[in-house]
């Protein structure tokens, strides 16, 4: 009987994914006609410098790397929620890259209050939870503070529906897979939400609230990103463990991500330019033969 | 005189033995019972929960109709205009508004079991240290028609416990901040009502 489980969990996925990290220096992204082009940053909204270097660091490298929209991963607004802390927070630190055009889209973190789903700059559209798709890329915005049944149903029903044609990358707030030491992993809410992601071939989740950059290996298949640290950071913060496959916590940082057909190429760069980590997930849309995620 | 003595002897140990006999039979058939009898008082007290709930609703929708309606905006003040126009007028419609008008004894009792099953034993280790970081801070001041403070964070809620919760409208939400309970108006923030020492202690 569990062998059947876990032979028809195979045969379901159909998804297989392959990681060839690259040293920094041999690293470019393709920049191929009709890519997705995006940036990563999450708990951010502190409104001092190290968020302003950040900031700055993402203009600089979107001459090279011309990203079209920015995924937040929570605690987008540390300070409050009076008109001025959104100024200090947000519309500041990223006028440039708003007046560029750049679009965020949102995710709520412990510290933000839900009004902020009205704030038109995080395209939430008054709701906590919601998708929307770019090129070839589906996403889900998740409230990971708030996982009721009607919301894991929600995903349920949309990550059902999204077939599995599309990339599918999930994000929010909580990592389910962490090794920093102030808060690890939100093990209580990959019960709930793994299955899923493992049944409906999600291939790439993001997260924040640890104050670090961490890249854990392929869990069940799927690609894990920490990025908490683009405006506070837990300097030390990172234990390293067994499923760390890179991490970085010694400075802010921010990642860049192009969906390139069915590649996947990611950099992440600290506030002083440097890049920490980068490398190509490859995907492969497959019949039901199985197959495992490696690197 | 001897007989006698041990038949009456005999006799009060009889009556002992079978009194213990009922008390014991009695015990056992009502520890079958209380559960289900507590499992029907819950579901009585969340439905009256539920149907409180939906009272305040109606209240704030009809505050929140007089109001310009709250759409995505460029601007925070609007935001915040919003927010504070709608804690006001929600205040003005029920100024008299205490703990307890939602959280009814029966209701705290039938939300303290559910939280005990939800977050006691082994298994809750996981969404105990979920809520646990980052959480608010235990000592805030929380009272009804207060504002729930938008510089403290927000203690992420266990899957497992809103599970066990009765589900709630949009407008409204549960809060956890140490062992107190609460239920917030999400656009106001104004906090709807308190129950305190409803989660268990951590061990």
């Amino acid at each position: 009987m569990r062998r059947r489980g876990v032979l028809s969990l195979v045969l379901s996925a159909v998804v297989t994914l392959g990681l060839l990290a690259r040293g920094a220096a041999d690293f470019a992204f393709p920049l191929q006609a009709n890519s997705v082009r995006l940036a990563a940053i999450g708990d951010m909204g502190t409104g001092e410098q190290p968020q302003i270097d950040v900031a700055q660091q993402m203009v600089k490298s979107r001459v090279a790397f011309p990203f079209e929209f920015v995924i937040t991963l929570g605690d987008n607004i540390y300070t409050g929620s009076q008109p001025s802390d959104f100024e200090k927070a947000f519309a500041v630190p990223y006028k440039l890259l708003l007046d560029a055009g750049v679009q965020f889209y949102a995710t709520l973190g412990n510290h933000d209050t839900t009004n902020e789903r009205f704030y038109k700059p995080f395209n939430m559209n008054g709701a906590n939870y919601y998708t929307y798709k770019k090129g070839h890329v589906r996403f889900f915005a998740l409230d990971s503070n708030y996982m009721d049944p009607k919301q894991t149903a929600w995903i349920e029903t949309q990550l059902r529906e999204a077939g599995n044609g599309d990339w599918k990358i999930c994000y929010f707030h909580h990592p389910l897979y962490s090794s920093g030491r102030f808060h690890g992993p939100a093990i209580d809410l990959r019960k709930v939400l793994e299955p899923l992601f493992v049944k409906y071939g999600v291939d790439v989740v993001f997260s924040g609230h640890d104050h670090v950059f961490e890249r854990i290996h392929p869990q069940k298949g799927i690609y894990y990103f920490i990025e908490g640290a683009s405006g506070s950071l837990r300097a030390g913060n990172l234990a390293p463990s067994a499923i760390t496959a890179k991490g970085f916590d010694t400075d802010r940082s921010f990642m860049m991500i192009e969906f390139a057909g069915d590649d996947m190429y990611f950099q992440t760069t600290s506030r002083t330019g440097v890049a920490v980590d980068s490398g190509v997930i490859h995907r492969t849309i497959r019949s039901a033969s199985g197959g495992v995620a490696h690197e | 005189m001897r007989t006698k003595r041990w038949i009456r002897c005999r006799g009060v140990s009889g009556l002992v033995a079978l009194f213990l006999c009922v008390v014991a039979t009695r015990l056992l058939a009502g520890q079958g019972a209380a559960p289900s009898k507590e499992r029907a008082d819950d579901a009585a007290a969340f439905k009256e929960f539920s149907a409180r709930v939906l009272a305040y609703v109606k209240v704030q929708q009809t505050v929140e109709s007089s109001l310009p309606a709250l759409k995505p905006t460029d601007l925070p003040e609007m935001i915040t205009a919003h927010q504070q126009a709608l804690a006001r007028k929600i205040r003005e419609a029920r100024p008299r508004a205490k703990p307890g008008d939602i959280f009814t004894p029966a209701a705290r009792e039938a939300f303290r079991h559910a939280s005990r099953a939800a977050l006691e034993g082994p298994r809750s280790a996981n969404s105990r240290a979920y809520m646990k970081p980052g959480a608010a801070d235990s000592t805030m001041r929380l009272v009804v028609n207060g504002i729930y403070p938008d510089t403290e964070p927000i203690t992420a809620l266990s899957p497992a416990l809103l599970a066990a919760f009765p589900p709630l409208p949009v407008e409204v939400a549960y809060r956890v901040v140490g062992r107190t309970l609460i239920v917030i108006d999400v656009k106001s923030r104004l906090v709807v009502d308190v129950a305190r020492l409803i989660l268990p202690p951590a061990s």
